[in-house]
């Protein structure tokens, strides 16, 4: 029943179909960023290394999200800043966020649960590896090349440290930030200068 | 810290008696493992009720447990011993590839995780290559591999005009004899990485261009003006921070996906992201005046995309 649900929306035929297009001015941001990407090349490049790398989807059951609804997913993700549930929620209701998911036109169904869950979202961003994530940046970057945006003439290279994400409530963490709060928050306030209104 | 019962990074204090007893005692416990997994191998070997892929895949998870515990335990020893660690010390048993990242700052926690490096264009941002490492590498081991990718990426380009690297710049941690000579091999120049603290002139002279063409040896695949381009990237070099806090601003500061593999597809997905939003700027032509002249110098093309090209009656 679950997953009847999950492609309800397209199962169904319901409603009339709207297109998103139509919804999303060309002045959007979103519709602006999600145009600059070279997507057909960049699901090829995924579906390519998929299929070398995993058994091949079963005719049977429910249809499979398309990669290229997922790695838009993905890349929004990082770009509006939110969460997986809260970029999956969005897909339900932004206009915004489904033309850069690539998706032309939906019909108006109350009834319709998830387009995509966070879960399948997870699955997804686990099988891509390194080699896949490389031949992305290559392909976005060749694309800009052609286009004539930019050029590899003159390049900067430089690091930056990232932490990771499990060790940031450790117990050494936890002591360093309650002394420094302890230690700000005994530090006397500077009293502000009494005003006078002249007279 | 680097060993016990010297005052390191942090405040914490250290009960150097109890952790090296304590660490005796677990090795002591920890002991008897590798003989028992060595047997366990040879058992497992000859337990022909069990299917091939099935003594496959305990092999090899046999096999990385016991890898795991020769890591752990030889750094525990060292640490009993009162010697000195080796530069990427273990810090999560569950993921050796994490690292302490030592950026010159005292008496603060040292950050454990990944340390990315980026390849990007000096005027609108555009990142061509990203590496994530395992540990906590030099800094001049990036830049090869790096470029091996944005040269897989100019391969692709079906442009008439070839395109080419000309130079790279990058701050002293760069600074690497064996790397600039690798750099001068590939028709690379170098004089964006400074090799003293003395600032990188923006405007050389003359005789300044021909010593650094002569230097590199690249007088017939390097013009004076590609040289003069290359200074002003290297003295503009800080303009990379601000491509950094635009991933920071993504989120790239804290890698919140799992290991290496999810570290690899975060900061992935966040460069994807980020030179997006550089493209759109590009095409909207959102550029600072310096960028403007410096594309015009490579010569880049500018397309009035929101101009209407119809009749304007």
């Amino acid at each position: 029943m679950r997953l009847f649900r999950y492609l309800q929306h397209w199962l169904t035929g319901h409603g009339t179909r709207l297109q998103v297009a139509d919804f999303v001015p060309k002045t959007h941001p979103l519709r602006q960023w999600a145009d600059t990407f070279p997507w057909t090349a960049l699901v090829a490049a995924i579906d390519r290394s998929f299929a070398q790398r995993f058994p091949k989807d079963s005719p049977r059951g429910r249809a499979p999200v398309s990669s290229r609804v997922l790695l838009a997913l993905e890349l929004l993700k990082h770009e509006v800043g939110a969460s997986d549930e809260a970029i999956c929620h969005r897909l339900r209701t932004d206009f915004a966020v489904m033309y850069a998911c690539g998706i032309e036109a939906v019909q108006v169904d109350g009834s319709q649960e998830h387009f995509v869950l966070p879960e399948t979202l997870a699955q997804f961003r686990q099988r891509i590896d390194e080699a896949v994530m490389d031949a992305l940046l290559t392909i976005q970057a060749a694309t800009a090349m052609d286009e004539g945006l930019v050029s590899p003439a003159h390049l900067l290279v430089d690091t930056f440290p990232a932490e990771q994400g499990s060790q940031r409530v450790t117990e050494a963490t936890t002591l360093y930030k309650a002394q420094k709060k302890s230690s700000s928050s005994s530090r006397p306030l500077r009293r502000p200068a009494s005003r006078t209104r002249p007279h | 810290m680097r060993r016990f019962g010297q005052q390191c990074r942090g405040h914490g204090k250290v009960l150097v008696t109890v952790v090296r007893q304590t660490e005796q005692q677990l090795l002591q416990l920890g002991s008897p493992l590798v003989a028992l997994a060595h047997a366990t191998q040879h058992r497992l070997q000859q337990a022909a009720h069990l299917a091939e892929r099935q003594r496959d895949r305990l092999a090899r998870q046999l096999q990385a447990a016991l890898e795991t515990h020769h890591v752990i335990s030889t750094q525990s020893r060292r640490l009993t011993q009162g010697k000195r660690l080796h530069h990427c010390k273990i810090v999560n048993a569950y993921d050796g590839t994490i690292a302490p990242i030592l950026k010159g700052k005292s008496n603060c926690p040292a950050q454990f995780g990944r340390k990315p490096g980026l390849l990007s264009e000096p005027t609108t941002g555009f990142i061509f290559a990203l590496r994530v490492p395992a540990g906590n590498p030099s800094d001049p081991s990036y830049v090869l591999p790096m470029l091996d990718k944005v040269q897989r990426a100019i391969d692709r380009v079906s442009l008439p005009r070839r395109l080419a690297i000309h130079s790279v710049a990058g701050d002293l941690g760069v600074n690497d004899a064996a790397l600039r000579e690798a750099l001068h091999a590939r028709g690379i120049l170098t004089v964006g990485i400074p090799q003293t603290v003395a600032p990188i002139l923006p405007s050389p002279t003359q005789e300044e261009v021909r010593e650094s063409l002569t230097a590199a040896g690249l007088h017939r695949k390097r013009t004076p003006h590609q040289v003069h381009l290359a200074f002003a990237c290297g003295y503009s070099r800080p303009v990379v921070e601000s491509h950094i806090a635009s991933l920071l601003a993504r989120g790239a500061g804290h890698i919140r996906y799992k290991g290496l593999q999810g570290a690899v597809v975060q900061m992935g997905m966040t460069v994807i992201a980020h030179n997006g939003a550089a493209m759109v700027r590009i095409r909207q032509l959102q550029l600072s005046k310096r960028a403007q002249k410096f594309r015009r110098l490579l010569g880049l093309r500018h397309r009035k995309i929101n101009q209407i090209n119809t009749s304007k009656n």
